[in-house]
């Protein structure tokens, strides 16, 4: 399959108040590709994907998607590109089924509520379906954010520690759904704290470092993962 | 098997931002508790309660008229009531424009941002409701805050109405305004714009006030209070259709805000919203303060020492990276004098001391700024090899100093006039350790106790746990502005009032720091 380049970033540096997290980083992420963030915590991860999405400016350098600059205020970038950035923010007068059909309607998902339900199933949460966020547990309102941006049409997935408070086999499952998208022509880009997952579903590994940030083989930084 | 995968959904018709609105609204009602009857008795309540309030405030203001006009006119008195008024809305509504901006003032809840804005619907749908509902409250706001200035500046029925009514309007173009700067990212200098506005608008007419009753001159009344009513009705008229205007673009620009920035307002909203209504002023405080100054060089603090000298260091560096600070202390000092060099405030020394009490106890919130931080967070103090009572002890240190000086040239100018200049000026100074007891006594607060008993009051049930605990600190400063209190009210400073007012000061802030409590 010929990898069609989805997102680029090129010397891009991130951080608050002007002061850089991290070295600057450059990366392209392909469709049918996987790529992972790992670094140590507070070395810039989360920061980084919040850039490439638009939800933070960029320090320097440049950031694009489908060969246009990242803009999340535009209605086509919105519809391409789904992320689990903050987990926890739901309304807390809606159920979980009504947060994932407002996501699937508000997408335009042609029979949304059986979508719904199937990744209601898919995450364990069918009994809890109409369970308002208050009632349901962490790892319940984890497993219903991440449902949240697989009831919707997306060609990138911006994923930041997927894997956090799920169960290890939730894991799995995930690993192997995430990766059967990758497979069907979506890029995921994630960042994450766990061999395993990493192992199972990325292509190539970004390290965020203070000095230089490498795009390495899923092997190597496995290795320095596991060493350090 | 997978379930749907991303690429294998179908697209069909999106919803618009009004359709995704209503889905939430309609499911939110579902399951609310308060039913249309409940919310028009809310509406009847808050509208009786408003009208109490008004009729409370005029009754006041026709009463204070009476009393000024009764009195001797104040040869130290030399700016006309109406310019005062006119320089205390400007500050409003400064104070106002900075909140607003500090706000958003379009935000996004954490939920609202999540699951709203990352939807194709245009963000003018999404978030059009919110516009309303700020340019809403915000003339509201500024409608309830215009009453006792329009009742100060107008003489007539209409003229009130047109005065209120001018800065309700006035509030709403202002959000318009704003929204366009959200849109084009350049509301972050709003705030301390606003802030100098808010200073000057005090400091200045003090400054003159000042000048001209050294000068022996005095400047006579007009200006806005004496606007011809249709001229009034014009320029509300004109308000309006600004108003309309603002609004109408700002509409148009929703679309161009950014998410982030959104939910970053949207965060300070819910914790601003958390704290009134659990009436902490600390944590709304907290939740509405501007990051400290990142230092413009690097400090060694080579100065220090020994324990005690690094708590000093520490408070130095946060009040010298809040220029926000510096500006509390000079509007907390400028306020007084401006009331005594007012006509019709000077004549009556309580009015001037209940502005005394205003301004250093403003002054005094701006030096707490270092112990609300450390009861906060505790563990710098912990770090130091220093039990939690004697960090409290010397981190009263830095208020004592800044408000013996804030203090005591306020009370110098307050007493301009009198012949006894530095009488006046030790009377602040001494006034000083009472007020900086206030700030840490107020910093170091316990959480509010709702546990306590409820009182029955006209206004409705007060919990007395609550107010004793939101009058620690404002509590001392008053006391030990008593005798400053008695000096207005005899008109000059015998010597043995600063002797009396240094040892009830002293004593008021040794009570302070004992009866601070520092967290476990």
């Amino acid at each position: 399959m010929e990898e069609t380049e989805l997102l680029r970033a090129t010397g891009l540096e991130v951080g608050y108040g002007g002061e850089p997290v991290c070295a600057p980083v450059t990366l392209t992420v392909a469709a049918g590709t996987a790529v992972a963030l790992v670094g140590p915590n507070g070395a810039g991860k989360s920061t980084v994907l919040q850039t490439m999405v638009g939800l933070l400016p960029p320090l320097a350098g440049s950031v694009s998607f489908a060969g246009r600059p990242v803009d999340e205020r535009e209605a086509h970038f919105r519809r391409a590109v789904a992320g689990v950035l903050d987990d926890d923010a739901f309304f807390p007068s809606l159920t979980g089924e009504e947060h994932l059909l407002l996501t699937a309607r508000g997408h335009g998902v042609v029979g949304a509520e059986q979508v719904v339900a199937d990744q209601l199933a898919a995450f364990g949460l069918t009994e809890r379906a109409g369970a308002l966020p208050s009632q349901l547990s962490s790892g319940q309102r984890r497993r219903l954010a991440l449902a949240g941006v697989l009831v919707r049409p997306a060609r990138l997935l911006v994923l930041d520690e997927p894997e956090r408070r799920l169960d290890t086999a939730m894991r799995r499952s995930l690993a192997d759904r995430l990766a059967a998208l990758v497979d069907a022509g979506v890029a995921v880009l994630f960042a994450s704290h766990d061999p395993a997952f990493i192992g199972a579903l990325a292509d190539r590994v970004l390290v965020i470092g203070d000095d230089e940030c490498p795009v390495v083989a899923p092997g190597d930084a496995l290795a320095a993962l596991q060493e350090g | 098997m997978l379930a749907a995968a991303p690429l294998a959904t179908r697209a069909g018709d999106e919803w618009s931002g009004a359709a995704v609105r209503r889905f939430t609204r309609r499911a939110t009602a579902a399951r609310a508790d308060t039913s249309w009857l409940t919310r028009a008795g809310d509406l009847l309540s808050g509208l009786t309660s408003a009208g109490v309030a008004v009729a409370l405030c005029g009754g006041t203001v026709a009463r204070l008229r009476e009393q000024i006009a009764a009195r001797p006119a104040a040869d130290s008195a030399v700016l006309p009531g109406s310019l005062t008024a006119a320089a205390v809305a400007l500050a409003l509504a400064a104070a106002l424009v900075a909140l607003l901006a500090r706000l958003g003032p379009v935000s996004a809840t954490p939920a609202a941002a999540a699951w709203w804005l990352s939807l194709p619907a245009g963000r003018r749908g999404l978030l059009r409701g919110e516009l309303r509902r700020v340019a809403l409250l915000a003339g509201a706001t500024a409608a309830a805050v215009g009453v006792p200035v329009a009742l100060t500046l107008a003489r007539t029925l209409t003229g009130v109405l047109v005065g209120v009514g001018a800065g309700a309007l006035l509030a709403v173009a202002a959000v318009g305004a704003l929204v366009l700067r959200q849109a084009a990212g350049r509301t972050r200098r709003v705030p301390a714009v606003a802030g100098v506005v808010t200073v000057a608008a005090l400091a200045g007419p003090a400054a003159v006030g000042c000048l001209l009753a050294g000068a022996g001159g005095r400047l006579s009344a007009g200006g806005p209070g004496t606007v011809p009513e249709p001229v009034g009705l014009v320029l509300v008229g004109l308000l309006a259709v600004v108003a309309v205007l603002g609004l109408g673009l700002a509409d148009r620009r929703l679309d161009r805000l950014p998410a982030g920035a959104l939910r970053a307002s949207g965060e300070t909203v819910q914790y601003a919203t958390a704290s009134v209504l659990s009436l902490d002023t600390r944590e709304l405080g907290r939740a509405l303060r501007t990051a400290v100054r990142r230092p413009r060089r690097r400090r060694s603090w080579g100065w220090v020492h020994r324990p005690w000298q690094a708590v000093v260091a520490g408070d130095l560096a946060v009040l010298g990276r809040s220029p926000v600070r510096w500006g509390q202390l000079l509007a907390g000092g400028a306020l007084p004098v401006l009331a005594a060099r007012t006509e019709g405030l000077a004549e009556l020394p309580a009015l001037v001391a209940v502005a005394v009490v205003l301004g250093w106890g403003s002054a005094a919130v701006a030096l707490g700024e270092p112990s609300r931080r450390a009861a906060a967070a505790p563990a710098a103090d912990r770090s130091l090899p220093m039990a939690a009572s004697e960090v409290v002890r010397v981190r009263v240190l830095v208020p004592v100093v800044v408000l013996a000086v804030v203090c005591g040239l306020s009370a110098l100018l307050v007493g301009q006039g009198t012949g006894v200049p530095l009488g006046w000026l030790a009377l602040g100074a001494a006034a000083a350790p009472a007020w900086a007891g206030a700030a840490v006594r107020a910093g170091y607060r316990p959480d509010l106790d709702w546990s306590g008993p409820v009182l029955s009051s006209p206004m409705g049930a007060v919990p007395v746990g609550v107010s004793a605990t939101l009058v620690r600190g404002p509590d001392v400063g008053v006391l030990g502005t008593a005798p400053v209190a008695l000096a207005l009210l005899l008109g000059t400073v015998p010597p043995v009032l600063v002797a009396v007012q240094l040892g009830w000061s002293v004593a008021l802030a040794a009570f302070a720091v004992l009866t601070a409590q520092p967290p476990d």
